[in-house]
Formats: C-alpha cells, structure tokens, sequence
C-alpha cells in the first residue's frame, strides 16, 4: 500500500469530548503561546484545531511587569508576563469578533484574586455568548495575590464551585505543578463541577546573572516552560488520570506529535501545544497531523483507543526474592 | 505575509570586521513581503538553544529574489550560521515586525540614519528603498563603532548618493566619539525638514532620540529588544511606551516614535 491509501483507508477518528465541547481533533493551544488566534492567521488555520485557548482575560485591563519578562533556560524558557491583557470588556468587543468567524470551540483563560472575581469574569464571558468553555486559571505563579488557589484543595473547590453556579459552559481547572501532591486538588476541582482538569501550569523557577548580580527576569521569578518540563508534566497528568474520572487536557513541553501521543498514552483526552508555537507557529497542525499517522500506523481507528492506554508500570521489586515458607 | 520556510543558502561572506558575516539566500516570497525595520526569526540547530533569535532583513533584491541578513557571531545560533554553507537549508520564520521604518515624504526633507553594530543592516535596507522610491533622496548616514574594523554593512551606499559620517570610539576612523557627535551639525541645518531614523544599542538610542527631541526633529527608533516568539503572541518583549503602557517590540514594532519609548 502507498503512504496515501494508507491513510485513505485508516482516515482514524481523531474527535474527543471534552465537556459540553466536541473536538475535531485532541489538539488546543497553551493559553499565553497563542495570543488571541488572530496574531497566526497567516501560519495556522483555526478550522483545522481542535480547540483554542486564548490569553488569560482579567476584569480590568492588566499591564503587566516590567522587562525582562522572558529568558532562555536549557531546554525551555522562564516568563514572567504578568498577564497583561486588556480586560474582559476589551476582549468581548475586540479579540471574540474575530475568533467567532471559525468553525473552532473557544475556551477563554480567566484567571481571578478571589472566588468572586473569577465568578464575575465568568459569567460576564457567558453572558456575551464570546466562550465555549472556561478554563479557571487558578495556578498562574505571576501574580501572588497572597493566594495560590491551586495549591490547595479547599480553596480550589471554593473557585470551581464559585465559577459553576454562574455558567453552563464547559468549565476547565487549570492545575499547577507547583504542589505536594496534586491528587487530592484534583480531585477537590472535579467534586466541585469542573468538568475537566488541564495541566500543568508552568513550573516556578528563577535564573541569575552572575555578571550583574542580579536576577535575569524583572519580577525575580517566572514560571518555566518547554521540553525541560515534560517528564514533570506527563507524569503528573498519569497521576491524575488516575485519580478523576474528568478529562484531562496535558500540557508541558509538546514539541511535536510523539510527545503529544505520551500524554494522550498517559491519560489526557486532549493536549495543549505552548511553548512550542514560539518555535514552530504551526506546531499545533503538525501535532495533530502526527497523531493521525501515529493511529494509521499502529492500527487504530479512533484515539480514544489510546487514551489512558499506557500499561501499568511493573512495580513488583525484582530483586527481592519470591515469599518463601518460612516460620 | 508571514511564512514559515526552508531557505537555501546562496552564500556566507565573511566581512572585513571580525566575527561579522553576511549571509544570502533565496527567498523570493520573503523579498516581495520585506520592508525595512523587518526581520527573520532563525532556528538553528544549535543542539542547546529551544527559541528562534531575530535578525533584520539586510538586503533583498527582487531582481534575483535573495535576501540577506548581516550578523556577528555571539552565541550558538550566530555560530551555527556563521557555519552555513552554499546549499544548506536555512530555517525561517518572516518577514516579521509590525511597524516599520516609514519614510518621511514631505519634499527636500534631509533623511539621517544612525546606526550601530547590527542596527546598521535595516538602516541600509531603508536607505535603498529611499533611493528606489526617489533617486534624489538626500541621506545622511552616521555609523557608529567602537574602532575602525568594527565598521560595517555601509559598502555601496555612497554609489547611491548617500554621504557617510563615520563614528569611531578610539578615534581609528573618522569622528571620534559618539554618534551624538556630529548630529549637531547636520541637525543644525534649519534650511530643510529633517528626520532620524535610527536602530542600534539601547543606549546609543536614547541618545539620539533625546538629541531629536531637542532639535524637534522626527525620530523613529527600532527597538531590538530580545522577541521570544517575534509574533505578538508570547508578550515578552516588552517595551514601555510613555502613555504607561507596555508594548509587544515584535509587532507594535519593533519601530517607534522615539518619543514614545520610555528610556531606562
Ligand atoms: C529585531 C531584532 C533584529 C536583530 N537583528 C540583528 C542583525 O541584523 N544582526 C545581528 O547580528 N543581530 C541581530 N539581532 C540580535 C540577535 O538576535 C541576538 O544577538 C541573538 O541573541 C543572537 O543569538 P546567538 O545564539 O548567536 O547568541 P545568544 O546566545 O542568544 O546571545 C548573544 C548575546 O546576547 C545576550 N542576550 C541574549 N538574550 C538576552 C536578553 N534577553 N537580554 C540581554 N542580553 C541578552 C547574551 O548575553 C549574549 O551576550 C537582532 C535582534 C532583534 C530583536
Ligand atoms: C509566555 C507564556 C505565557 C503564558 N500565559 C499563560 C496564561 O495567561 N494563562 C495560563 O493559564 N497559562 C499561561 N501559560 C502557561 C501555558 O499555557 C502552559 O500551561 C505552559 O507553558 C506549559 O506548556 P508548554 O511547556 O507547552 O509551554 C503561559 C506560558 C508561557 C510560556
């Protein structure tokens, strides 16, 4: 058979439920790699994705922190932006108008000081009609208000919960990696009526000019990105889907389709492609092309048949002798 | 419009200054798209570098469809270029930039360039594209470096009418000290309008801008500050604009009013 009838005749079932949402295929965006879709028009085509994530959309307008904002690390990036954006109002009349034009569910970031303000931001972008999902940026490292609402399950619950009496929408729990233990947060956020869980966030680090003194990024610490967070990522995603019974969107390092296929192999119904835009802006079709030829090859219809579809790891300790019958 | 290609490599040419190269490739769609104050993100396979690095579009000539980009060896991307061959497949994104350099058209005006290391090669683009636009375009041209083999990118822009200041901390070449130096006097001309365009360290910038200020002449200033992504999505290279907002260098520039840019 050539490469074509190959895929003529496979043509696997790429489209995944995430939610209320269907997908087209398990392939989004990381909110903050992709601006609000428009600025790639020219480089991707928002009808072939399976989602878009856009940037986080505060109350008020937000400026965010002085420069440096981003430096280069091995094998990833530090950022911290400080989520400037303009505001809802601003992204209602300005940024939705343009995403609405295609045929691509949009889940708009909204991260929140309090329970109430991510409330009102909530329902605010369903009242408009300018969402099809939500995704509760509770773990963004780059602005302590005080409150890391992801490193705790009680406070997480309070947000979902908060957010889940105002909207119908598909609603997201956006989980950082910076915790103990992520399961009982995960858990908090799916009791509390997230429809689905996406992680991870990015990794708090920091990086120091040794010539200067000083530390690179502005605001002293960022949130780490890239390849270097992958095996952080991918394991923490298999740790929750072990634990809810939500989708999950994994995120953390995707370059390309193989790395996508171990998350989806880890537990993650859908992924997000982020820091990889920055590098290749059309990552995101790439990705999702990959995925197909991965299904064709391996004989799969559907990518729901590799969902979560990892073998146990064989966890038995090898080296200590089989039980014996002693007394 | 933005691609996202493989170019072939025409040429790699070393230049008189050490460290600095000039690479050429073919890239016909990239030459019709580029406008002065515009740049390519390069990915090279450095093994250790994850982001694409910026370089300004040098030359582009729509009679061959090559284009060049004119760079001095830093770190491992500029190495891996400097170690490019004929042949070669090199990895772009571009043209990118939002604001570029526009040319000031009100008649007889005076256009100086000030430029400084690799802020010099979109100067040189703008200058051509000046001379093409009217060949009788009077240009000014101030290179600063910091002695005479640092000097670079200006080969052939006298051929086109341009005058050349030439600028040299330790005083090897031409005026010694800052570029700062001579504008005065070509500022000072009050019997035609005037207007800087200038791209080249940060502080060097500055001065030029507030020197503008100060003779109320136009100046527009492109901002090379580091462009993670260089397609406004990512918001890290932000550059603070008076009205106290932060503006993406990539696409709400890289080109500003000099007024505009709040200098540290
Ligand atoms: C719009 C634009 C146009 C440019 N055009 C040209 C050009 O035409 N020719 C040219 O030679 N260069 C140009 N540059 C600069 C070039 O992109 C950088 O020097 C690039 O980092 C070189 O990559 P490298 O891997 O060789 O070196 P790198 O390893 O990236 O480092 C080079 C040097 O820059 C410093 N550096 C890197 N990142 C930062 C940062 N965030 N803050 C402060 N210092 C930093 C490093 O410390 C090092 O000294 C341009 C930059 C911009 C933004
Ligand atoms: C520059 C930048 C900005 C980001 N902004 C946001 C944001 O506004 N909201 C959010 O939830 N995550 C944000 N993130 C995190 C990403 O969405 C993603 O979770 C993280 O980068 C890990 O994926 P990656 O390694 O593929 O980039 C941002 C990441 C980067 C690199």
């Amino acid at each position: 058979m050539t490469a074509a009838a190959v895929t003529a005749a496979a043509a696997p079932d790429l489209s995944v439920q995430i939610g209320k949402l269907t997908l087209r295929n398990p392939v989004t965006t990381g909110s903050g790699t992709f601006g609000f879709g428009s600025e790639l028009a020219d480089l991707v085509d928002l009808n072939r994705l399976g989602a878009v994530c856009v940037k986080a959309t505060t109350s008020h307008a937000r400026i965010g922190n002085p420069p440096a904002r981003i430096v280069e690390t091995p094998g990833g990036m530090l950022n911290a932006i400080g989520l400037q954006n303009g505001g809802v109002e601003n992204y209602i009349r300005e940024k939705a108008p343009f995403l609405r034009r295609f045929d691509c569910p949009i889940i708009v970031n909204v991260p929140g000081e309090d329970p109430e303000d991510f409330a009102a931001v909530t329902r605010r972008l369903t009242e408009a009609g300018v969402a099809d999902a939500i995704e509760l940026n509770i773990s963004c490292p780059n602005v302590s208000h005080g409150l890391d609402y992801a490193t705790d399950p009680r406070l997480t619950a309070e947000v979902v919960s908060a957010c889940r009496k105002v909207t119908d929408l598909t609603l997201i729990a956006k989980l950082s990696p910076n915790v103990t233990d992520i399961r009982p947060i995960a858990k908090a956020a799916q009791d509390a009526g997230a429809d689905a869980i996406s992680l991870i966030n990015t990794l708090v680090g920091t990086s120091i000019d040794i010539k200067r003194r000083r530390f690179r990024l502005a605001n002293g610490t960022g949130g780490l990105s890239g390849p270097a967070i992958k095996p952080i990522a991918l394991n923490l995603v298999y740790r929750v889907a072990q634990t809810v019974t939500v989708p999950i969107i994994g995120m953390g390092g995707i370059m390309d389709a193989s790395d996508a296929v171990e998350f989806l192999l880890a537990g993650a119904t859908a992924v997000a492609v982020g820091t990889a835009t920055f590098v290749n802006p059309t990552a995101v079709h790439e990705v999702a092309d990959g995925i197909a030829a991965y299904l064709a090859q391996n004989g799969f219809t559907e990518v729901r048949q590799i969902i979560g579809a990892v073998q146990a790891a064989d966890i038995r300790p090898r080296t200590t002798p089989e039980p014996t019958q002693e007394i | 419009m933005i691609r996202k290609f493989l170019a072939p490599v025409i040429a790699n040419m070393p230049l008189a200054a050490p460290g600095h190269r000039v690479l050429t490739f073919l890239a016909p769609a990239l030459v019709a798209d580029a406008r002065p104050g515009q740049f390519v993100a390069v990915a090279a396979d450095t093994g250790v570098q994850v982001l694409r690095r910026p370089f300004s579009v040098f030359t582009a000539d729509p009679a061959t469809g090559e284009a060049s980009i004119l760079f001095s060896v830093h770190g491992p991307t500029s190495q891996a270029l400097a170690a490019m061959r004929p042949g070669d497949a090199l990895d772009l994104v571009g043209p990118l930039g939002g604001r570029v350099f526009s040319p000031d058209s009100r008649p007889g005006v005076r256009h100086i360039f000030v430029g400084g290391g690799y802020g010099v090669p979109p100067l040189v683009f703008l200058a051509k594209t000046i001379h093409a636009a009217d060949p009788h375009a009077l240009m000014d041209f101030v290179d600063g470096a910091r002695s005479k083999e640092f000097l670079v990118g200006t080969d052939g822009l006298e051929e086109i009418g341009v005058t050349l200041w030439l600028c040299t901390d330790d005083g090897s070449c031409g005026h010694h000290g800052r570029v700062t130096g001579v504008l005065p006097d070509l500022l000072g001309d009050r019997s035609r309008p005037a207007h800087i365009y200038t791209c080249g360290p940060t502080p060097m910038m500055q001065a030029v801008a507030e020197m503008a200020a100060a003779f109320d002449v136009p100046c527009q200033v492109s901002m090379e500050v580091f462009m993670p992504c260089g397609l406004g999505v990512c918001m890290g290279c932000a550059v603070h604009r008076t009205d106290g907002t932060y503006a993406r260098g990539c696409v709400d520039g890289p080109v500003f009013d000099g007024r505009e840019v709040v200098w540290q």
